[in-house]
């Protein structure tokens, strides 16, 4: 068995998390993918982390590691004439060509879907820019905390309500990259699906901007619904939603449904106070929840986290606790499911990955090979590929191109 | 102009709440037919939540829904009655795929299972898309998209320094496995097309969002420590952390609206070109700041001077000087600001459809622009049951007579 991707060759000239993580979803069903990175420093997500022994490394950062699985790898300066000649070869032999070059060092590099497509009219070419390709804010600089500012995530949260002084807090990681990349990587599958119809490609063009303000979830439609802005500073629109203190840690109760918060009401031995007409009912227990808050706390403090959260599922009660990656890393449920993964790399060593996205019965996701060091698949691809002369590659070198 | 990119491709949808939905929004954007199979006994719960057009309430009137069902058709269907039952199955069997995100082993007890259906149907495709997955001993726990970032590991990083885990703001366990469901789909559907072969896909929404953090994950296994929560700054770049701009004048509600604004300086260019921007040259070669490594050192004071400046401007203001500069930075959008955003409208990101009830709003459409197969959003989110009559004569070939004696026996409910 094999990938549903198997017969795809893709070209990907990314760096840090968007492009490389589109990449890196369809090398992981099986895609033959060739990542293109800077010679010298390569892609920027080497230089990052983790690091082992915080000890920075270019082959040993997690985030890289994780990040371009089952890739080959070439150095190739797209900035020198030759090195878009080059990349312009490969495209030519593609399905699909994958980057998020900024457009401004488009421009300066001369990359466009026009070129890229000439000698191969069936090339799906996804770019994967801040803004977008068009549109006034085109050439902005942008990173990750900026876009998922901008995109509207960043001010729904923070310390809670009646924090005003306290800056709204940002998501952990490269959130906006890898939305970036599986919405890109989404619509690059749609291409295909086009391409296989009809041997015809196309241009695609994602805005991190745009998946960012896609995800808003009820908050962006308080403004075309009922002109309000959303801010983390307000209610919520359903309690319990939020995460307190038991004996030894935080729980998250969840309590969307009214059936939910019935069988939470079990669980804590239906006390009186719920019975008070203020606590019945989602909109009454929502608007009241600063009352009721304290009973549930109270009683909080003589429960442990594990003993409640299987309490309360058992009931069917979303409840969650809060995961540290020691939780996660010896889950029995995620090691019954084979969830993580391990596999070697040449200079950084043996460690645990996460694995598979969603288990397909015919098509399994697997991995064929680790990250690749920098420009370790070079001679593979300029010569086995590209048919170059080792004359030529020679003089590829010198120049810095490759 | 090519026709969309799944025409022709019919999706039986039972998923509801946020994950499921976001997750056929995306095929219907490239144009898959996508039916919502809703039930009257047991409304989805984004038709009940506010924000409701104008302050009424109406299962066709909230925004939620109406966002997140842009194009897709409702068909009504009593899951509880076995004519009721019946008629899934048929509306299964008449689709390409179907997607659920229903605990585990719903689906089966519906007689709507995988195995079920792939007798009759050997090559279709069916999505689950539960909290935990098919297997695995906590199979029957349910997990909501709010909970996903607490359990994924998510909260654990997220939080201001020397604080408590905090969430994220936003159900993003929901969004996050809707989107790595609707690849998986493609995957399938790909690989359909290819070879003539389904498949069941198990996507357990825990295990999408864990991929999230696999820094953390990665630095774990590295050096067997959990990552310190560290608020919004980063261990690369200094400056990089949200500052607090002059409130707006306007009042919303009656209450100033607090603004602030995103900064990012990369290296120490950028910190030069900052240190000009802001009126204060001389802070480049500061050797209290003149290095990533003196930066982080002082940042307390580092960020003093930036809020120094940021607070005697609006946060507009403050973005466009930056940029200017080639600085990242970026106001903190409310969903105002994006509702008003001129880029946005440029590059036509807003659907503006006439809905029955509500009329036109403003929704967000899809995030990709594509050159030949456009995607598009052609009606506005359904109206409860809706498209049944015209699904089950049209496209699943029941007659007048039978569709009058299934609604008399509450199948239709």
């Amino acid at each position: 068995m094999s990938g549903p991707f198997a017969s795809l060759k893709v070209v990907e000239v990314g760096a840090m998390a968007s492009a490389p993580y589109a990449g890196k979803l369809l090398a992981d069903l099986g895609a033959e993918v060739i990542k293109i990175e800077q010679p010298g420093q390569g892609d920027s997500a080497r230089h990052r982390g983790p690091f082992p022994n915080n000890q920075p490394h270019p082959e040993k950062s997690g985030l890289f590691l994780y990040l371009n699985t089952n890739k080959l790898g070439v150095t190739l300066d797209i900035f020198q004439p030759q090195g878009m000649e080059l990349l312009e070869r490969l495209a030519a032999d593609a399905d699909v060509l994958i980057h998020n070059v900024a457009p401004p060092d488009m421009d300066r590099a001369g990359l466009s879907f026009e070129r890229m497509r000439k000698n191969n009219p069936r090339l799906v070419m996804t770019s994967i820019t801040p803004y977008g390709l068009t549109g006034p804010y085109r050439d902005r600089a942008a990173e990750e905390l900026t876009l998922w500012s901008q995109g509207g995530l960043t001010y729904l949260n923070g310390a809670g309500p009646d924090t005003r002084e306290i800056p709204p807090l940002k998501a952990f990681g490269q959130q906006s990259g890898y939305q970036g990349g599986i919405h890109a990587a989404v619509a690059t599958a749609g291409a295909l699906m086009a391409q296989l119809r009809d041997g015809e490609g196309q241009h695609i063009d994602v805005s991190v901007y745009e998946v960012c303000a896609s995800m808003l979830e009820l908050t962006y439609v308080y403004w075309p619904y009922g002109k309000r802005i959303a801010s983390r500073l307000g209610s919520k629109p359903v309690q319990p939603l939020e995460a307190l203190e038991c004996k030894d840690g935080i729980i998250f109760l969840c309590c969307v449904e009214d059936h939910q918060w019935e069988a939470f009401v079990e669980v804590m031995g239906h006390p009186a106070w719920t019975d008070e007409p203020l606590f019945k009912g989602r909109g009454r227990r929502t608007a009241n929840w600063d009352a009721a808050r304290l009973f549930v706390q109270e009683w909080l403090q003589e429960q442990t986290v594990q003993d409640l959260y299987h309490k309360a599922q058992a009931k069917r009660i979303p409840f969650a606790p809060v995961s540290t990656m020691g939780d996660l890393l010896s889950s029995d449920h995620l090691k019954a499911r084979g969830f993580f993964a391990e596999f070697s790399h040449p200079v950084a060593g043996t460690f645990k990955y996460p694995g598979a996205l969603f288990k397909m019965s015919r098509t399994p996701w697997e991995i064929r090979r680790p990250a690749p060091t920098l420009g370790q698949h070079n001679h593979e691809v300029f010569a086995g590929r590209l048919k170059l002369s080792e004359a030529q590659i020679t003089q590829l070198q010198e120049k810095g191109v490759i | 102009m090519a026709a969309p990119p799944l025409a022709g491709i019919r999706v039986a949808d039972f998923t509801w709440v946020w994950a499921g939905p976001y997750c056929t929004l995306q095929l219907g954007y490239l144009g898959a037919e996508v039916i919502r199979v809703e039930t009257r006994g047991r409304l989805c719960v984004t038709r009940h939540m506010t924000p409701m057009a104008d302050g009424k309430a109406g299962p066709n009137r909230s925004g939620y829904f109406n966002q997140y069902n842009q194009g897709k058709r409702s068909v009504s269907i009593n899951l509880r009655s076995a004519e009721g039952r019946a008629v899934a199955k048929r509306l299964a069997l008449a689709s390409d795929v179907v997607t659920n995100n229903f605990a585990a082993g719903v689906m089966d007890r519906l007689g709507l299972g995988y195995e079920e259906l792939r007798k009759s149907k050997p090559d279709i495709i069916m999505i689950t898309m539960s909290g935990f997955g098919e297997t695995g001993p906590l199979r029957d726990y349910v997990a909501y998209g709010p909970s996903q970032v607490p359990l994924s590991g998510l909260s654990a990083l997220t939080g201001y320094k020397d604080g408590p885990p905090l969430h994220v703001g936003f159900s993003y366990g929901d969004p996050n496995g809707g989107i790595h469901g609707a690849f998986a789909v493609l995957a399938a559907l790909y690989h359909r097309a290819r070879t003539g072969e389904g498949q069941f896909i198990d996507l357990s929404q825990w295990e999408a969002s864990v991929a999230m953090v696999a820094e953390g994950i990665l630095d774990f296994e590295m050096n067997g420590r959990e990552p310190e929560r560290n608020g919004n700054r980063d261990p690369w770049m200094a400056p990089h952390g949200v500052f607090r701009s002059k409130d707006r004048a306007e009042k919303v509600a009656g209450r100033d609206i607090d603004m602030w604004v995103s900064i990012a300086v990369e290296d120490d260019e950028h910190w030069r070109r900052l240190a000009g921007a802001i009126g204060r040259p001389e802070l480049a070669a500061d050797p209290r700041f003149a290095t990533l490594a003196d930066r982080k050192r002082n940042e307390d004071e580092l960020e003093t001077i930036i809020t120094q400046w940021t607070s005697q401007r609006h946060a507009r203001e403050a973005e466009e000087a930056l940029q200017k500069a080639g600085v990242a930075a970026a106001i903190l959008s409310t969903n105002k600001d994006l509702f008003e955003d001129p880029h946005l409208a440029g590059r036509d990101f807003f659907v503006e459809l006439e809905h029955p009830e509500v009329g036109v709003r403003r929704h967000t459409g899809p995030p990709w622009h594509m050159g030949r197969t456009p995607s598009e959003v052609k009606r506005p989110a359904p109206i409860l049951g809706q498209d049944t009559d015209e699904v089950l004569t049209g496209v699943l070939g029941y007659t007048g007579e039978e569709l009058e004696k299934l609604r008399a026996a509450g199948a239709l409910h």
